[in-house]
């Protein structure tokens, strides 16, 4: 493979990862992050911070706001890297790979000075308020609202699936602040301080038992009126822009945990007969390479990105990418407890390699409905793909 | 690995699709392949004019030295328009089977010719094989009868590049096509764009010289040309797959039912879309097996994006060709639109160079049954 010239930094992050992820961050080892349940989420922070301390946070930001200012292919290395080393699954990204670019486009120089600093260094957690129970798909439907009284901003409402709500610090709002306004219009971002009377979250027991998504109710909520991310009225555009900063580039270290999972099934299979039966093996064999196709798609993407000038439109392999991934995923989950057998059900058994695939068949099940579902990436892709009318 | 096309690579696989929409569109197509035996002769010089003939052949024997990258972005344009030329057979098979033999002398006799378009070579896949030829010495070479069922593009091709058994001796023999004791037939065949040939040897004499590879080199050779040439055959069913869904978008967009365009449906809109996942994702999978190809990898890793690319490619053609004669609704059945002609390619190429069970099988092995080093 070539590497781009960027063996030495390859190097360079594999040793910084083995020399820190040890000690009181071993538990953290190959740990999935959303989803896990052995993922402690006050050392999932100390672990952000030893990361920021190394300088492994923002790497892609520009130098002006702190980052690193390293290109993607450099970015995507320490992405591979990150995870080959069994780097857990990252606390901070909402913030870091969401918020961040936001706040860069479209924040005050105020707005940036006081947020983009807490995110580097990991000290402050971030979460997205999109979603609402009768705005999922339809996002435009939202009814959270939000009017200014005196200084502040007061929101009213409620948001769901809300990832880490109950670990984070701030919340970042779409709400509507033109009453009677409909759709994408009077919408306004609104940067929203999580831990105040005004904010109940409630967790949301998942079919794995665990909660990482949560219910945020918003009554009388308060937030300083210099906190409108983007001009009130406009928030849709700075929603949907938000959605678009999440690019390629950690679809990469996505890839190299999805490796590990298969890296975990294949030594299942190996040892508990699996790997005889002549349908699994057909199975495995299609998994691994849709597996390696998925990298090729990533990397396709990050090629387009290379070249691309702000304004081309997306392109067609970035448009499929989340749609093939997650069904990837979730097709594998499924094979996964096939090649279990009745292990895939059977959660006292202690043994670390079939939970990560139990934990994959189950969890996997949501990476085709969060972030836009199945049916809204078909939509995206006949509508603005392929042209098609609506 | 970097999958960026450089300015060139672009450039390549412009000339010939602007070449191919033109000279192999759709009334063309049809022409060569129900009136001319599945061979455009003139379109075969327009090809190699382009160069295309030596792509990833060595400058010094008048190729253009440059690899299998360049060879999958053309395949797409002859896979898109079904163009009835042997290139897959002659510059891939053939053209990558003497390449693998890695032999100067033996380069330097046959891959001239090749890459300029003036021979035509095919590699026998072993299409239906039944008994194995009779293989026998004669004086320094070797004397040859049997029958070949099915060889592609043998009707077109002056050389028929044979792998054998003398005995326990792999050969690799290079026939002409037209020597002493051939015949060759026609097969009836669904997909008349790429024709298959029966191919008769009663004792056909082959010269020391027209050996081109014995023992291990020949097997070797072969399985270089087969991975390989199932990558660039991937990347043809790419093209036909997307000929497909860009029929059947045109098609739903201009055909009113209910009042309205059918392409306002979202049942068939995401269907529409379920096409293009399977598009892209397998042109992202050739695309990657090629880059990566080019950077020389071993036996294990070549099979695996062999592998790869040849099972993403045959879901996608199987999946499209079969949908865009579904959308196109009762016209897609008629032999007037097109959609039939992919449908056939599709399945006719499912079986040239191994159907995926037998590649996902080998791949399958290395992965589960070999005990770790």
């Amino acid at each position: 493979m070539t590497d781009f010239g960027y063996e030495q930094f390859r190097a360079e992050v594999a040793a910084w990862m083995s020399e820190h992820l040890r000690g009181e961050f071993e538990p953290l080892r190959n740990c999935g992050g959303i989803g896990d349940p052995a993922y402690v989420p006050r050392l999932a922070k100390r672990w952000e911070q030893e990361l920021a301390r190394g300088g492994w946070v923002g790497i892609g930001w520009p130098r002006e706001h702190g980052g690193r200012a390293l290109p993607l292919s450099q970015q995507v290395v320490f992405h591979e890297e990150y995870v080959r080393a069994g780097g857990p699954g990252r606390l901070g990204h909402i913030g870091e790979t969401l918020l961040a670019p936001t706040l860069m486009a479209f924040g005050t120089p105020e707005q940036q000075r006081r947020f983009l600093p807490g995110i580097l260094a990991g000290t402050e957690y971030w979460a997205q308020g999109y979603s609402e129970p009768n705005a999922g798909s339809d996002l435009a439907n939202v009814q959270t609202r939000a009017r200014i009284e005196g200084d502040h901003w007061i929101v009213d409402g409620q948001k769901t699936w809300t990832s880490w709500a109950h670990e984070s610090d701030w919340i970042f709002v779409v709400a509507r602040c033109e009453p009677g306004s409909q759709r994408h219009h009077g919408l306004v971002m609104l940067l929203v301080p999580l831990r105040q009377p005004g904010v109940t979250i409630r967790p949301i027991r998942q079919i794995t038992g665990a909660s990482e998504f949560n219910e945020v109710f918003f009554d009388g909520a308060r937030t300083e009126a210099s906190l409108a991310l983007g001009a009130p009225g406009e928030g849709w555009k700075v929603a949907m822009a938000l959605l678009g900063f999440e690019r390629g580039v950690s679809t990469l270290g996505q890839q190299a945990g999805f490796e590990r999972e298969m890296a975990c099934l294949v030594e299942v299979a190996r040892r508990n007969g699996a790997s005889r039966d002549p349908v699994l093996r057909q199975r495995i064999a299609q998994a691994a390479v849709t597996l390696d196709a998925l990298r090729c798609n990533a990397l396709r993407v990050l090629a387009q990105d290379h070249e691309e000038r702000s304004g081309v439109p997306v392109s067609r392999e970035a448009y499929i990418a989340k749609y093939v991934w997650s069904n990837w995923r979730r097709d594998f989950g499924r094979l996964a407890a096939d090649v279990l057998g009745a292990a895939a059900c059977l959660t006292d058994d202690g043994d670390p390699l079939a939970q990560t695939l139990r934990q994959v068949w189950l969890f996997s099940r949501s990476d085709t409905i969060y972030a836009g579902s199945n049916e809204i990436q078909l939509n995206l892709i006949a509508e603005r793909a392929l042209g098609m009318p609506r | 690995m970097d999958l960026r096309l450089t300015e060139e690579q672009r450039q390549i696989a412009d000339s010939v699709e602007q070449l191919l929409a033109h000279a192999s569109d759709s009334a063309r197509m049809r022409r060569a392949a129900f009136e001319g035996g599945g061979f455009d002769a003139a379109l075969w010089s327009q090809v190699a004019e382009l160069g295309a003939c030596g792509l990833h052949l060595p400058e010094v024997h008048g190729g253009l030295g440059l690899g299998v990258t360049e060879l999958v972005l053309v395949a797409e344009a002859f896979g898109r328009r079904l163009a009835c030329v042997p290139w897959l057979e002659s510059v891939v098979l053939a053209g990558t089977a003497i390449l693998a033999i890695d032999d100067a002398a033996v380069a330097a006799r046959w891959l001239p010719p090749l890459a300029s378009g003036e021979q035509i070579c095919t590699l026998d896949l072993g299409l239906l094989a039944g008994a194995p030829l009779e293989v026998r010495r004669e004086g320094t070479g070797w004397r040859v009868d049997g029958v070949l069922p099915a060889v592609p593009a043998a009707l077109a091709a002056h050389r028929l590049l044979l792998p054998v058994q003398d005995g326990q001796d792999p050969l690799l023999l290079a026939v002409a096509l037209d020597a002493a004791g051939i015949q060759r037939r026609a097969r009836e065949n669904q997909d008349a764009t790429r024709p298959l040939v029966e191919v008769s040897l009663q004792g056909v004499c082959i010269a020391a010289a027209d050996c081109l590879a014995r023992g291990a080199a020949v097997e070797r050779a072969v399985a270089f040309a087969r991975q390989t040439g199932a990558v660039v055959l991937a990347s043809e069913l790419v093209g036909a797959a997307q000929q497909c869904l860009d029929l059947t978008v045109a098609y739903l967009g201009q055909r009113v039912q209910f009042g309205k365009p059918l392409a306002t449906f979202q049942a068939l809109k995401h269907r529409c879309a379920h096409m293009m996942v399977a598009v892209e994702l397998a042109r992202s999978a050739v695309l990657g097996a090629a880059r990566e190809f080019d950077e020389r990898p071993g036996e294990v890793r070549r099979l695996r994006l062999a592998t790869m690319a040849r099972c993403l490619a045959d879901d996608a053609a199987q999946y499209c060709t079969q949908e865009a004669i579904q959308l196109h609704g009762g016209v897609g059945f008629t032999w007037e639109f097109d959609p039939h002609l992919y449908f056939k390619r599709a399945q006719a190429a499912r079986s040239l160079l191994g159907v995926a069970t037998e590649w996902r099988e080998r791949l399958a092995a290395t992965l589960l049954d070999e005990v770790a080093a």
